[in-house]
């Protein structure tokens, strides 16, 4: 349905993304997922004709829309970082003039405008002004703006930033309920692993302004089948322990978690034992152990050396 | 387009703070000032030191108070600096044998009317003495007098704009177009503001991803500020002119051509203005300093006319406020027609084209 080919943007010179193609077939939900300054943004402001790539093409249902980007306006809805609302007006007035740029007018109108916020769950609070809203409401109106139209393909560039966990299931719930049950096509950046592992089928990893690893997440957690996470408990840090286990040979990643520390080794490899004892050299005091199966966290953590937040 | 412009009323609706309060100084401004200006009541205490005698404070004093506007009462010298000091009186004038000091506490607009009458008294009476001195005849002052009642030949003098020497300073125009021109600046510049904050805050992005043509979102924004601007500027002429008794002359529609002109000119200049600050907070910074500088050298302080300065009668033609002053007074003081403002209005038209033109393609260059 939507495909791009080698998208890449400039900026005085400097690529700030480079070589990007990925595609979403229609009702799927695809998760974009990179730390700040990947150029999951940047890739999404391509994608929704905002920017116009230095090269490369994106396509809908094969046609480009570089050149003439009507027809994908026309389908997609997006849903921006920010809070791109009319905080002084109330939330039916919002939806009301973005209902209005879109030629829609009287009963057509106010049906759709209270469809969506049927959908973010504000149908009594619509009249209430954006600015008294919390910050989860105020991202439920966003979202609700984009919908207004009805599109098919909706963006959400990161639409869960700076929120209460409760608003945040909330809006997670929703999406995957626009996905599953109104069949709309979603493409879902975030830096948070857990969001993307809860609503998408496929997910692309970008880094440095280039798309490192895609596939679904069983696709890209079997990179690491071959390996098993060790998390490691302590009382305190020991700085001179993590130092000693990231040296050693046989362990592929080492990083220092807020309780401890996390290692990734080889499937198999018996290395509790050399653990225990490194531990014991250090004094370290083990207060748990734990070994599991790899995360989407610990893919990315594979493929950048770097926590997603970093 | 109609629905961006009717977002912009909506919004205003909501939050009109920002407008009525530059509406309200506008209506202050002029009251006070030009309340002032009216010269139908104003006293001007004049003193003297030993070196003029009681008959000549008097003779002076019998020359000055010929003007129906202005009334000179003699008193000490301290009283006088007392007066101007505490305020109540706005300015004193200090008599010399032949010459005379005006001391002024602040910089009053209405000093510009004194000291023009006062200028004139002292040189026809200072001439008058120099043919004294000169005649041999005794009688020189009652023939003159005599002269003057009875003249050989009447000259009259007619001047449609002023010309190159004198103009005509009424000081509740000066006040009343000079400051709705200058407020209506804010209102239009902080109105256009919001361009700026929409492309901050990503409801831009919002209407450039709708069927909304790009120009018809900038027409949106740039009618709400147009009809602001100018709705502001018409009320308060014709508050002033309804409820104050301000004499604006017979030619309303004038008036409302020019005011329009004018706006238009403005809402370029702000389009320009957008197109240069990247933030609000940028915008906030630089209103005040263009629509003061604007002001000052465009003539909505004080007329046009007083400043000899060559270069600051060199920047005040690339301003419209000076133009716009121009033709409101041309209309209102001299009774100029339409052929009489095809200049101002065509200045002000292509100055509104090019910066608007410079303006959207600075805009857009930076998005």
């Amino acid at each position: 349905m939507l495909e791009t080919e080698g998208l890449t943007k400039s900026f005085k010179g400097k690529k700030a993304v480079e070589g990007v193609s990925l595609y979403l077939d229609k009702g799927e939900s695809v998760g974009l997922l990179g730390p700040n300054g990947a150029g999951k943004s940047t890739t999404i402001s391509m994608i929704s004709t905002l920017a116009r790539p230095t090269s490369g093409d994106v396509r809908l249902n094969g046609k480009s829309v570089v050149k003439d980007p009507s027809a994908m306006r026309s389908v997609l809805g997006v849903v921006p970082q920010e809070i791109a609302l009319y905080e002084e007006l109330t939330a039916h007035e919002n939806l009301q003039f973005f209902g209005q740029i879109y030629g829609l007018s009287g009963k057509p109108l106010e049906t759709a405008i209270q469809h969506v916020l049927k959908l973010v769950g504000l149908e009594d609070r619509q009249k209430e002004t954006v600015k008294t809203y919390s910050g989860g409401m105020k991202r439920r109106v966003n979202i609700a703006a984009a919908m207004m139209h009805k599109p098919d393909v909706i963006i959400m560039d990161e639409p869960t930033v700076g929120i209460d966990p409760q608003s945040r299931s909330y809006i997670l719930e929703m999406v995957r309920r626009l996905n599953k049950e109104e069949g709309l096509t979603v493409l879902y950046t975030s830096h948070y692993m857990e969001e993307v592992e809860r609503l998408c089928d496929r997910v692309y990893i970008m880094d440095h302004g280039s798309i490192i690893a895609s596939g679904t997440k069983d696709e890209l957690k079997r990179i690491l089948s071959g390996e098993e996470t060790v998390w490691i408990e302590l009382d305190r840090a020991y700085p001179e322990l993590f130092a000693e286990l990231k040296m050693n040979e046989h362990i592929i990643q080492a990083a220092e978690t807020e309780k401890g520390i996390k290692l990734i080794i080889p499937k198999g490899k018996r290395m509790l034992a050399e653990i225990f004892q490194l531990a014991e050299r250090h004094q370290a005091q083990i207060l748990n152990v734990n070994v599991q199966t790899p995360s989407l966290e610990d893919v990315f953590l594979h493929l950048t050396g770097r926590k997603l937040r970093d | 387009m109609i629905s961006v412009f009717l977002l912009q009323w909506q919004r205003f609706r909501r939050a009109p703070f920002m407008v009525l309060s530059f509406l309200t100084l506008s209506v202050v401004f002029i009251g006070v000032m030009a309340g002032a200006n009216t010269g139908n009541s104003l006293t001007i205490p004049a003193y003297a030191d030993a070196s003029l005698s009681e008959t000549q404070q008097a003779e002076w004093l019998t020359e000055l108070n010929r003007s129906d506007n202005l009334s000179f009462v003699l008193v000490s010298e301290g009283e006088a600096r007392q007066d101007v000091v505490d305020g109540d009186s706005r300015m004193a004038l200090q008599l010399l044998a032949d010459d005379y000091r005006l001391l002024v506490v602040a910089d009053d607009p209405a000093r510009f009317e004194v000291e023009s009458y006062i200028n004139q008294v002292y040189i026809r009476e200072l001439r008058i003495r120099e043919l004294e001195e000169q005649s041999a005849a005794v009688d020189v002052r009652e023939r003159l007098d005599g002269m003057l009642e009875e003249p050989a030949m009447t000259v009259s003098t007619a001047s449609l704009d002023g010309g190159e020497d004198t103009f005509v300073y009424d000081g509740q125009l000066q006040m009343l177009f000079g400051m709705s021109l200058f407020f209506s600046v804010y209102t239009i510049l902080f109105s256009l503001m919001k361009i700026v904050e929409e492309k901050q805050f990503g409801t831009w992005n919002r209407l450039i991803l709708s069927p909304l043509k790009k120009w018809q979102i900038y027409l949106g924004h740039m009618a709400y500020s147009f009809s602001v601007g100018y709705l502001q500027i018409v009320l308060v002429i014709l508050l002033f002119k309804y409820l104050f008794n301000f004499d604006v002359g017979n030619q309303f529609g004038l008036l409302l051509l020019i005011t329009a002109v004018y706006t238009f000119s403005i809402v370029a200049l702000g389009m320009l203005v957008m197109g240069l600050v990247r933030t609000p907070q940028q915008l906030q910074a630089v209103v005040p300093i263009l629509a003061t500088g604007m002001a000052m050298i465009g003539g909505a302080f004080w007329p046009i006319e007083l400043v000899s300065n060559n270069i600051l009668l060199a920047i005040s033609k690339v301003l419209p406020m000076t133009y716009g002053l121009d033709a409101l007074k041309s209309v209102s003081i001299y009774g100029e027609g339409l052929a009489a403002l095809y200049e101002p209005l065509s200045i002000m038209l292509l100055i509104g084209v090019v910066l608007m033109g410079v303006g959207i393609n600075a805009m857009e260059r930076k998005a």
